[in-house]
Formats: structure tokens, C-alpha cells, sequence
């Protein structure tokens, strides 16, 4: 799509985003642990044969590797956003490419949320709500995420509202 | 003024019915599963002594709830266990419905809801007060709102349109409703509790003694036949109740719908918070030339998925003049029309492909007879043809209509100082083609709703973004910034500081 909106977001995201997927990630190889486990005690009784085992566990590796070592890059790399006196413009999407369009009038309100994976990276995320939907401008540096934030609200003060 | 007061004793089996009624698909789920190879009796004493139950909540709900009108405020104290204080001012207050259920129909009372933008609207009814109390209420509530709104139109009441579904037209609209397919599958699911019921002997014993010709297949074609019929019988049903008396009034500044058989409902929505407006033809409607007209609008009701059914059944050539009547500003001149260009065709054959392929290899897969599933796949390679031919964008002035169909065709317009937001996806296919999908977003009740246009030009749906993105609210306030540039490529925070 042509002239995509031209603010990155934070870099140090790409880290946070991997921290944040191993920590998921390693639920799930918990519960793998435990079925392996129960598969190796007592053979008969599993839920799983050892083939299905087997390909859940490669498939999670899979998942796994490209969740941490390929997917936060890419999409760090797609994700841009905008934000002006009239509007606020996003794209993201690894395959589907989403550009968003939220006009300032129509913003309701707008807040920085910070998770404690965000806060040990300095980052935080900005939810832009409207009457309809909600929008994320993920993992932004604290600063600049406030000062997204604090604008997002200037300008919506100075279009008038209506809905 | 108001004191502080119950509402009528009433209101108690009111609040019993209305739990009910909100849970009564589980209940029935409930019922039916819950109860077989049970004793009958045991199912009997509980449905009695849920319903005691029910009915003393009612009660003591009842006693707890206490409502006032103070200072322009609507105050109502509710709550058993937690004491709840809700205090709407008037002038947050958007639409007040006045409605009579069963219940409240043999006592002679009315039920009256007040709804706000963003507040859950089970929170202020009010479900038991006699009519004259409600309509009291309802002026002291609007006339507040109405002071403000009248400064500009200080106009009286010149004239009242009045819009009515005859009786004709309903037996139309009833015949041919769109909630087939919901009661299909409900009778669906009771028709396969039958075997619970019946034991299959019954069954046997029934089919040889009057049907003895009967085949397999001609069971099937019957059985399936008659869970068609069924379902088509409680739609009729359904529409006739919910649209007898379907009454449109056009004030000053607001529209008066009133409807139902059992139930009379009123709902007043203002225009100014109408959010968009639908045009649906529905599959059985259109080859006969009818449509209904759907609005969206904020802050109003839970039913039907936030939008209400403006008037539920017209004829093709008056839609048009019925919108120019009733809501003019969504009767546009269109000055720019886009059709999905024809390389898009193929998206819309394969998706319609892609769905119906896994239906037709678990039928075929499962069920006796299941090859003829395939012959599922002509309806839906037709409906996809037709869905690119019916896809299609277009403008006015400040209006954005989309059209497009999934079963039924639907028409949406938009007036620009609506939009919410407004996105283009394209993936990866779509990117080779450069297509991509645009889907607006308004608000409507707590929510919003999204209309999307498949597979329309990139370069076009980017152009209508960036001619949505320049909206000025209509004129309404024109601000010194009369550009005409799309706005995303040009503006930056130098600019923003002038």
C-alpha cells in the first residue's frame, strides 16, 4: 500500500514481544511435559498415542521458533502509525496488511496501559477508544507513548464533538 | 416531581417473567436435555420450584427497587444484595421507551426504559407504573433535552407523518422473514430430541403402517421437508407478533416506532442519533421486489444486535421516496459509484468454494445419500457470482454507501461525520490482484457495527479512506482547513500548529 503512515514503533518491542510469547510458550511446553510424562508412566492409559505426542511437540517447536526468533521482527517491521490534527493513521499486519483510519473527532478517549513485560522495557501501549471500536498502538516508548497520548487528546479537544 | 416511590406491586411477576424470557432458549435446552429417562414428576417440581423461587426474588427485587425524579434526574436506588444508586440526567438521556408486556397488559400498566449512551439499559427500567405515571415521567425527563434542541428550531408541530404496515404487507413480511434460518435451526435441534421422546419402535410401527411405500430417501426428503415447514410456520408466527401494528410516526426531531401483538413496544429515536441506515434485501424478499430498512443507532437497546427495524417491509420503488419522507438526509444524489473490478470474481467463487467444500465432505462423508451434497455446490457458486455482481461502492456529498451480500443484500449509507474509523486490509492474495477490502465502522448501541465491501480496487479503496478521512463533519462546523488533499499523505505536526 502506497505511503504508509511514518512513525516505527519502539524497537526494544521486538524484545518484549519474544519475552512475552516465551512466557505463554512455556505454559504450553508445561502441559506437554505433563502429557509426555503421563505417556511414559503408564503407556496404555494416555489420552494421546505416542505418534499424536510427537507431532504436538513439533509442531509446538515450530510454533515456537518462528513466534520468537521471526514473528516480532516482521511485525515490528510492518507496524507504523501517524497521528495529526485530523487523524489517526495505523498499519500493521504480518499478512494482512490493516490500515486504519480513526478521524480525531470521533476519539472518546484515549489511555496508556503498561503490562510489568512493557514496564521492565520502558514501553507502553495507547488505546485509542471511539464510540464503535478500540484501537492499540502497541509498545511505544514511555515517552513518546504519553506524549501520543497527550496530543491524541489535544487534538480531540479541539474538534468539536457530536456523537 | 417525583417522590421517591415504588413502582407497582406488579412489577414483581414482571421481574419473574422477564428472567425468564431472557433465559428461556436455556431453559428450553434445559428441559429438553435435562429431563430424559427422568421421572416426569421430578422435572415437574423443578420447574415449580424454580418458579417459586423466581417469583419471591420478584417480590424482594421489587421492594428494593425505589425510583425518583429530583433535580431534572432520573434516581433509581435497586439492588438485594448490593445497593445500587443510578442517577441519569436528563440530558444524557437519549431514548425513553414506554412498552406493555402480558404482564404488564393485565394489570394495566406500562414499562418504561431509559436508555443513555454506554450504561447497560437493564439498569433504569422501570417494569411496573401505571401509564399516566410513565408519561409524567416521560415529559419531565424530555424537557430538558427539548429546551436545549428547540432553540434552534423553535418550529411547532407542523405536520405529523404517520407511516403503517398494512395488513397485506405484513402477511408479506411474515411469510417471507429473514428469521427462517434462526427457527431452523432451533426446530432443528428440538426435532432431534423427538427420538429421546418417541422410542424408535413408535417410529418403526408409524412408518409401516402409513407410509408402506416409503423408501429411505423419501423419509429423509420428508422429515426434512417437514422441519421446513415447522420452521417456517414459527417465523410467520414470530414476524406476525413482533410487527403487528408496525406504526411509524414522523415528529420535529425524532421518529415514534411502535409495534407488536402481545407486547406493544415503543421506541423513540431522535434523528441526530441515527448512525446509519440499511437497506436489506433478504433472500425470499428480493425476488419479490420487497426490502426492509434498518437503522443503527447510538446508545439505544440490546435488541436485535443494536439496530432497529425502521420499517420492515417495502416495495423496491418506495424505498426511496419513504427515505426522502422520512429520513431525508440519507437521500443523497450519488455522484461516484464503484463496482468490484472483475478480477475480483474468482476471490468471490473460491471463498464460497473454500466454505462450502468442508460442509459438503462432512455430509458427504456421514449421511446416507450424502453424495448429492455436491449439488450444494451450484447455489453456492451462484450466490458468490452474485455477491461480486451485488458488491459495490459509491458517494454523495457526504454520504458513503456500500453494498454488499452475504445471504441477503444489504445496503448501508453512511454519512461521513458518523464514521468511527475506517480500515483497508489486504492480504497477501488480494495484494497480487491489488485488491483489498474496506470496512467502515459507526456506533451503534454499546457497541459498534462494522460494514466491509470485499475485494474492491486498492487505489479506489484508498481514495474514498482519504475522502473519509477529510470529513468535516457536513458543514456543520467548517473549520479554516478547507483541503482538499487526501489527508494522509500531506499533513505532519508542523502543520497541525498553525
Amino acid at each position: 500500500m502506497r505511503s504508509s503512515p511514518k512513525n516505527k514503533l519502539s524497537h526494544d518491542a521486538i524484545k518484549a514481544w519474544r519475552v512475552s510469547l516465551s512466557i505463554f510458550i512455556s505454559f504450553l511446553v508445561l502441559g506437554l511435559f505433563f502429557l509426555w510424562g503421563y505417556k511414559l508412566l503408564s503407556p496404555e492409559a494416555g489420552f494421546f498415542s505416542t505418534w499424536t505426542l510427537i507431532a504436538i511437540s513439533v509442531i509446538l517447536i515450530v510454533i515456537t521458533g518462528l513466534g520468537i526468533f521471526f514473528i516480532p521482527e516482521i511485525r515490528w517491521r510492518r507496524w507504523f502509525y501517524e497521528v495529526d490534527e485530523h487523524e489517526v493513521d495505523l498499519q500493521s499486519g504480518i499478512f494482512i496488511i490493516t490500515r486504519t483510519l480513526v478521524p480525531i473527532k470521533r476519539v472518546q478517549h484515549v489511555d496508556t496501559r503498561q503490562g510489568p513485560i512493557l514496564r521492565s522495557y520502558n514501553l507502553a501501549d495507547v488505546t485509542i477508544s471511539t464510540a464503535a471500536t478500540t484501537h492499540r498502538i502497541p509498545a511505544l516508548n514511555e515517552e513518546v507513548a504519553d506524549q501520543v497520548r497527550d496530543q491524541i487528546s489535544k487534538f480531540a479537544r479541539l474538534a468539536e464533538e457530536d456523537v | 416531581m417525583f417522590e421517591l416511590q415504588r413502582q407497582h406491586p406488579a412489577a414483581a411477576l414482571a421481574n419473574a417473567f422477564d428472567i425468564i424470557r431472557a433465559n428461556f432458549i436455556t431453559i428450553l435446552i434445559l428441559v429438553f436435555v435435562g429431563s430424559g429417562g427422568r421421572e416426569a414428576n421430578f422435572t415437574l417440581y423443578w420447574i415449580i420450584g424454580a418458579f417459586l423461587f423466581l417469583l419471591i426474588w420478584g417480590v424482594i427485587s421489587w421492594y428494593r427497587f425505589e425510583f425518583s425524579v429530583e433535580e431534572g434526574e432520573l434516581r433509581i436506588e435497586q439492588g438485594v444484595f448490593v445497593r445500587k444508586k443510578l442517577y441519569l440526567t436528563s440530558d444524557r438521556i437519549q431514548v425513553i421507551d414506554i412498552s406493555a408486556g402480558v404482564v404488564q397488559r393485565l394489570f394495566g400498566l406500562v414499562a418504561v426504559e431509559v436508555k443513555t449512551a454506554g450504561s447497560s439499559s437493564k439498569e433504569a427500567k422501570i417494569s411496573a407504573i401505571t401509564r399516566v405515571k410513565a408519561e409524567k415521567l416521560k415529559t419531565l425527563l424530555r424537557k430538558k433535552t427539548e429546551k436545549t434542541e428547540e432553540s434552534q428550531e423553535a418550529e411547532p408541530i407542523a405536520q405529523r407523518k404517520v407511516y403503517a404496515l398494512d395488513t397485506r404487507d405484513l402477511l408479506i413480511a411474515a411469510s417471507t422473514s429473514g428469521r427462517f434460518g434462526v427457527a431452523l435451526s432451533v426446530v432443528g435441534v428440538a426435532f432431534s430430541q423427538v427420538e429421546q421422546l418417541i422410542s424408535e419402535e413408535q417410529i418403526i410401527h408409524f412408518v409401516e403402517k402409513v407410509i408402506p411405500q416409503s423408501t429411505n430417501a423419501t423419509m429423509i426428503a420428508m422429515s426434512i421437508f417437514a422441519v421446513i415447514a415447522i420452521a417456517w410456520l414459527f417465523s410467520f408466527a414470530g414476524t406476525i407478533i413482533k410487527y403487528y401494528d408496525f406504526v411509524v410516526e414522523v415528529r420535529e426531531d425524532e421518529l415514534l416506532i411502535s409495534r407488536g401483538l402481545f407486547e406493544r413496544t415503543q421506541l423513540t429515536i431522535p434523528f441526530n442519533r441515527i448512525q446509519a441506515v440499511q437497506i436489506k434485501e433478504e433472500l425470499l424478499r428480493q425476488p419479490l421486489g420487497y426490502a426492509s430498512l434498518v437503522i443503527e443507532s447510538a446508545g439505544y437497546g440490546e435488541s436485535e444486535g443494536n439496530s432497529t427495524t425502521l420499517f420492515p417491509l417495502l416495495a423496491k420503488p418506495q424505498i426511496y421516496t419513504f427515505v426522502d419522507e422520512v429520513i431525508p438526509d440519507y437521500n443523497t444524489e450519488i455522484s461516484e459509484k464503484n463496482d468490484v473490478p472483475s478480477v475480483a470474481l474468482r476471490r468471490y467463487l473460491f471463498r464460497m468454494l473454500w466454505i462450502s467444500l468442508p460442509v459438503i465432505l462432512v455430509v458427504w462423508s456421514t449421511i446416507p445419500y450424502g453424495v448429492y451434497s455436491w449439488f450444494l455446490l451450484i447455489p453456492a457458486l451462484l450466490l458468490g457470482y452474485q455477491q461480486y455482481r451485488d458488491a459495490e461502492i459509491a458517494r454523495g456529498e457526504d454520504t458513503l454507501i456500500l453494498a454488499f451480500r452475504l445471504l441477503s443484500k444489504t445496503t448501508a449509507m453512511v454519512k461521513k461525520y458518523r464514521m468511527q474509523s475506517c480500515q483497508v486490509q489486504q492480504n497477501p492474495f488480494q495484494k497480487r490482484l491489488s485488491l483489498a477490502n474496506l470496512t467502515v465502522h459507526v456506533a451503534s448501541g454499546n457497541q459498534g457495527r462494522a460494514f466491509t465491501v470485499r475485494d474492491i480496487d486498492i487505489s479506489k479503496a484508498m481514495d474514498y479512506r482519504a475522502w473519509l478521512a477529510n470529513g468535516k463533519g457536513g458543514g456543520s462546523y467548517i473549520s479554516h482547513e478547507d483541503n482538499s488533499e487526501p489527508a494522509n499523505e500531506t499533513f505532519d505536526d508542523q502543520d497541525a500548529n498553525q
